[in-house]
């Protein structure tokens, strides 16, 4: 039986690993990807854990990698992404993995050490160029000798203050600044100077790169003219403060000159040694890069390998694993441990043994690619309870249906349908690419249900005989009026009475005729159609789902609640609203066009139904009257078994476990006298270190139960579904002891009863009210796809002659295709695809899904192929 | 004017909800009983792992050092802090200036002290703690009077005002710096005490709390280490940050105390301070003085965040992250020393 319809057969298993060859056995099983361990060793530091020196070897190779893969980004290289998949290397191995990675790193850290040596050489000596043939310029425009400036400056001062300042020398500092310190450098050197040093400051067009980091500065020269001793201290400490350098320049513009092509050429040297140096660079690089990928995956294996295998717990000299599976896998794993045995060879055979427990195991589905994106919208809302039936199967028709009855065009479905067969066909490449766009992703990811959402709107598309708006006259239509044209004029509306126009009597070969299309009457007649349609397919649906649930009831071996659940439910749904759907039925296929004057309003029928008002009849024919014979015995009937339901629904379960649990209390009080002071005592169930129970609670019942050592069946099922709170039940019912706490737990049962019986009956109602969405949505696509056309194309075909009108169809055209894509295929698709996935939900799961699972997360290498760098990995 | 409860949001719920996610990464009791049981500083980095910090250490090389965990430490809250810096409007932006303001004060102190001591600057900057450098600090070695610090460094900082009350044109010194510190300090206090009134509501209500206390804590603490220095009582009154509980009567009190038995009887006038009083002691065993103030304040700082609609938890949370990081690198520090006697002496927070 295949396993999509509920979750495959899950066992939790003791695995007794030999310490020597559990490497091995989790590295094969880590490739298989079907186990999923429970970590044994909750409750111990991350840090004391028994292979934490192997994981921080691991980080610590790791670190090394990303340092060289860091290196090789920034050189601009790409990281091949390998097509094979390397195992993972033995232990003995990651010692030769370690060297190796060492002495990369080490030559790498070594080359880029000595290259930003000679980069910070180079710096200098390029900001010194720089900087003498800015002190040149300067100079060159100023005057070589700077002591007339003084003289000149002491002259100005004089004329404003009077006095003759005592002649000191004058000096200058010249340096490069970084741009952005410029301010900052000229503000705190006129505070701390008064204002009595000339600052000259000129932005360098060249830009230079830092020799760490490799960004691009942006530096600007900077000469400071001051006067004496203490000033020259002064600007001295604020160049270094500002980390300005200082460029040492000669007075005499001769020597300046010598500098200047002395530092040429010893740049042209150095440009030399660095370009060399870098080609060195290059080549590690090179090196590295090609066997980053391989590295990455093995390094990421063993530290998988090892994380798993700290989960372990120690027993001798074999380690313990707990871990669920899959029990048709169970031969694969079986194999893929002796594989392991051989691959270290070990001697001691491995051994798997079953255990059993009161646990929930995971949900686990085998499912291919096409149903897993239904099974995605399915999880979404909740893992199913373990066991539970599995609403995707259907969903996978439901789903496209309901959405393409909103949908409903033939044209917009085959761009739909297009554009989900492109991503599909494409998917392999497209996977290649790995985009990792969030909007691409959700859209890839849909890419079968996009395709099968297009198919179905083409189908109902045609049903509604809509395309683009338009309808598509395939068949002829079979609607021929006899009415002489002579007497009418074309042009004016005309009515045309079925009764007496009509001479053929057949409908359309398949779908809306359509004639439909130009009638005036055309929302009129739709809407009729379409809101019946939404209710027999809402109404269909639910009871489908009902039914569903007998499977679950079964499973689960509830079958009282066949009885006191699913037929009071059934039998609710179907006499109200399956009733309703009968009369649509009847009303379409007992009423021809010649009596429609006389067909019953369902609404006006349906209302008096639950008044009990059944009206006399007025003229010959009363749409109000009733229309078959023993229509008012049937309607109360069916009324009276779908409110007699409630009662049973609402007692039924709670008064049966009742009588149960008295049963069982009075068979328990006749055979076993209880002891007061043996029932006081604890019981074995709830002998769980409360330290640890702790951790249970936290860990939730993804990574299960941290109890490592406790037999399994002495185990706290978290578990609160039916089946637990039965065996609770029974349970307490045991020891008197826990009198009060039972009570309490059957007021429960009762609130719990309640609140579904409520939830249910007005659910009943509600949903089906909800299911009108497929009409609404399915309208309001209609009428704008039919606005767009009509105030935007059809603007665009009337304008203008042959040539001129063209050219506006050709420009109106443009915006109408947009506005279609926009507006009627994302917008309202995105709208569709909401109320399909609320009515699926909602309306459908909520009569037979609980969700309350969790999913199997096995242990499994994929991730680690799929990861591009491993920035991802932290 | 409107309640803060409807127009708070608008502005600074975005910033609220994400201070309120990092505080949800403070370590927590059973970090630290982890934490402790670590053999070597590696182990610290794996459990750290596991906790919000995540890969911060990841590409440390090991062995580690605790200075390398402490610049990632700060590095971590700086980053945190300078993103709600950057994020923030008017008036949130000047409430995280003035927090800023208090690590300005720091690195002054620290670059005047260590150029006192003859450190070269450039060995100095990068010790400074980022959230309170500015551009002008670098000229700070110039500074050998308070009038050079005033007109070189802090003149169009914000922190020019606090400086007023103490220029003079004498040399610095350690004493001079100190008095400097403090000065900068209950200038500083007073003015964000101000600030935080000015803004009214629930921000007032934290801030004020949490600065009085704050300011109270300066008072004992300066009067404490006032005992045989030559600071004059009332060169020490002066200093005293006039915003706490214990003004005015009580930093007269202080004002007057020669010994450490006349503070305490002052603070026994005072029920909060009392306790902590009562309560330390310089045995071994016993928490000293300065770890219940620390514990005081974290309980306040908890508090703050029992309240919506107001500022007090960004400042709450620097503090309390504060304190984290003081309590990881005592741990480290016991770790890496082997000296595990005194690794209790952390102060939990939550």
């Amino acid at each position: 039986m295949g396993s999509i319809f509920r979750s495959e057969e899950m066992q939790l298993c003791q695995l007794l690993l030999q310490t020597e060859a559990a490497y091995a056995c989790v590295s094969e099983l880590g490739e298989l990807g079907l186990v999923q361990f429970k970590d044994l060793n909750a409750n111990v530091n991350a840090f004391q854990r028994k292979f934490v020196n192997e994981v921080r070897r691991c980080e610590e190779m790791e670190r090394k990698l990303r340092y060289i893969e860091k290196e090789i980004l920034k050189e601009g290289l790409k990281i091949y992404d390998i097509n094979e998949n390397p195992k993972a290397p033995a232990p003995k191995e990651m010692n030769d993995l370690e060297l190796e990675f060492e002495k990369m790193d080490s030559e790498l850290r070594q080359v880029n050490t000595n290259n930003e040596a000679l980069k910070q050489n180079y710096l200098e000596l390029a900001e010194l160029r720089e900087v003498l043939s800015g002190a040149q310029a300067y100079f060159a425009m100023y005057g070589n000798n700077i002591q007339h400036l003084v003289e000149e400056e002491a002259q100005h001062e004089e004329s404003i203050i009077g006095t003759k300042n005592q002649q000191a020398a004058l000096g200058y500092y010249v340096g490069t600044l970084l741009r952005e310190k410029v301010p900052v450098f000229e503000r705190v050197l006129r505070y701390v100077t008064h204002g009595t040093v000339y600052v000259y400051t000129e932005e360098i067009t060249k830009t230079f790169e830092d020799p760490i980091t490799g960004d691009q500065m942006h530096k600007c020269m900077f000469i400071v003219i001051y006067q004496g001793e203490q000033l020259r201290n002064k600007v001295k400490k604020v160049c270094e403060g500002l980390r300005g350098n200082i460029y040492p320049v000669p007075d005499n513009p001769n020597e300046r000159n010598e500098m200047l092509v002395g530092v040429s050429t010893r740049l042209d040297d150095l440009e030399n040694v660095l370009s060399q140096s870098n080609d060195h660079r290059l080549r590690v690089l090179g090196n590295a890069q090609k066997e980053m990928r391989a590295w990455t995956i093995k390094v990421e294996k063993i530290k998988a390998i090892y994380h798993t295998i700290n989960m372990f717990k120690a027993h001798q000299s074999s380690l313990i694993a707990e871990c669920w599976f899959p029990v048709k896998a169970l031969d694969d794993i079986r194999r893929a441990l002796s594989a392991g045995e051989k691959m270290s060879g070990s001697s001691i055979p491995s051994v798997i043994q079953r255990m059993d427990t009161h646990e929930a195991p995971p949900t686990y589905y085998s499912c291919n690619k096409f149903v897993k994106g239904f099974q995605n919208i399915i999880d979404a809302y909740g893992i199913a309870t373990y066991g539970e039936v599995n609403p995707a199967p259907y969903t996978i028709i439901t789903f496209p249906f309901l959405f393409a009855v909103m949908f409903g065009d033939a044209g917009h479905g085959v761009i739909l349908f297009l554009f989900g067969l492109y991503l599909c066909i494409k998917e392999k490449e497209l996977a290649a690419k790995k985009i990792n766009n969030e909007i691409f992703t959700t859209f890839f990811g849909g890419r079968y249900i996009i395709m099968m959402m297009g198919l179905f709107s083409v189908y109902t598309g045609l049903v509604y005989n809509d395309v683009f708006s338009k309808s598509l006259n395939i068949f002829g239509s079979n609607w021929k009026p006899n009415y002489d044209p002579d007497h009418f004029p074309l042009s004016d509306k005309l009515t045309l009475d079925p009764i007496t126009m009509n001479e053929n009597g057949t409908a359309y070969f398949f779908g809306v005729d359509p004639v439909w299309q130009s009638a005036s009457n055309k929302i009129q007649f739709m809407n009729s159609l379409k809101m019946k349609m939404a209710i027999i397919l809402g109404v269909c649906q639910m009871l489908f789902g009902i039914c569903l649930s007998i499977f679950n009831h079964v499973h689960f071996k509830h079958y009282i609640d066949i009885l006191l659940e699913f037929v009071p439910e059934l039998l609710f749904l179907g006499c109200l609203f399956g009733y309703l759907v009968a009369l649509i039925f009847y009303k379409w296929l007992t009423f021809e066009s010649a009596d429609a004057a006389c067909a019953p309003t369902l609404l006006i029928h349906y209302i008096n139904m639950f008044m009990f008002k059944y009206e006399s009849k007025k003229g010959d024919c009363d749409p109000n009257y009733v229309f078959y014979s023993g229509q008012q015995t049937i309607q109360t009937l069916l009324f009276l078994v779908a409110i007699l339901c409630v009662p049973v629904l609402l007692f039924g379960k709670p008064l049966y476990l009742i009588i149960k649990y008295k049963l069982n209390a009075r068979r328990q009080f006749m055979h076993s006298p209880t002891d007061p002071l043996l029932s006081n005592e604890v019981e074995p169930a709830n002998q769980v270190n409360p330290a640890y129970q702790h951790d249970n609670q936290d860990s939730g019942a993804a990574k299960g139960n941290g109890v490592g050592g406790d037999p399994p069946s002495t185990m706290m099922s978290l578990n609160s579904d039916e089946e637990s709170e039965d065996t609770d039940l029974m349970k307490s019912a045991s020891s008197d002891a826990h009198g009060d706490h039972e009570k309490l737990e059957l007021g429960e049962l009762f609130i719990h009863q309640t609140i579904h019986t409520i939830e249910f009956c007005l659910g009943c109602i509600s949903h089906t009210a909800s299911y009108l969405r497929l009409w609404a949505l399915s309208l309001a696509h209609a009428e704008l796809s039919e606005v767009l056309w009509s105030m935007v194309l059809h603007m665009g075909l009337s304008l203008g002659g042959l040539g001129l009108g063209g050219v506006i169809l050709f420009v109106i055209f443009f915006f109408w295709a947009n506005l279609t894509i926009g507006i009627l295929l994302l917008m309202e698709g995105l709208s569709a695809f909401l109320h399909t996935l609320r009515l699926h939900w909602v309306e459908f799961q909520s009569k037979f899904y609980k969700g309350e699972g969790y999913a199997f997360e096995p242990f499994s290498f994929d991730e680690i192929h799929e990861m591009q760098t491993l920035e991802e990995a932290t | 004017m409107m309640p803060e409860g409807l127009t708070f949001n608008i502005n600074h719920g975005y910033l609220e909800g994400l201070l309120r996610g990092f505080k949800g990464g403070i370590l927590k009791q059973a970090d630290y009983l982890n934490l402790i049981q670590c053999e070597t500083l590696d182990d610290l980095k794996l459990h750290l792992q596991s906790t919000d910090y995540g890969n911060f250490l990841a590409n440390e090389p090991s062995p580690l050092t605790v200075s390398v965990i402490d610049d990632k430490l700060r590095e971590k809250l700086v980053i945190e802090v300078e993103h709600m810096r950057n994020h923030a409007l008017e008036p949130l932006s000047t409430f995280l200036d003035y927090i800023k303001y208090s690590y300005m004060i720091d690195n002054v102190i620290l670059l005047i002290t260590g150029t006192l001591h003859g450190r070269p600057i450039h060995e100095l900057l990068p010790k400074c703690h980022p959230l309170g450098t500015f551009d002008q600090l670098a000229a700070i070695n110039l500074a050998n009077t308070s009038i050079m610090l005033y007109n070189a460094v802090l003149v169009d900082t914000p922190l020019a005002p606090y400086i007023k009350d103490c220029i003079s044109a004498e040399d610095l010194d350690e004493m001079n710096v100190e008095i400097i510190r403090n000065t900068l300090y209950k200038s500083y206090l007073e003015d964000f005490y101000n600030f935080c009134k000015k803004q009214g509501g629930a921000t007032a209500d934290v801030m004020c709390e949490a600065l009085a206390f704050d300011a109270d804590r300066r008072a004992f603490i300066i009067t404490i280490n006032s005992f045989g220095t030559e600071l004059s009582k009332e060169d020490r009154m002066k200093l005293y940050p006039r915003c706490g509980n214990l003004y005015p009567t009580g930093l007269n009190m202080l004002g007057e105390c020669d010994d450490f038995e006349q503070v305490k009887v002052v603070a026994d006038y005072y029920p909060q301070y009392k306790e902590l009083f009562d309560n330390s002691g310089i045995n071994p065993g016993d928490k000293t003085l300065e770890d219940k103030f620390f514990e005081h304040e974290v309980k306040l700082m908890k508090k703050s965040f029992m309240q919506q609609f107001q500022f007090g938890v960004f400042y709450a949370y620097i503090r309390l992250k504060e304190q984290e990081n003081r309590n990881i690198l005592w741990i480290g520090e016991c770790v890496a020393q082997r000296h595990r006697a005194k690794i209790d002496s952390y102060i939990p927070i939550f």
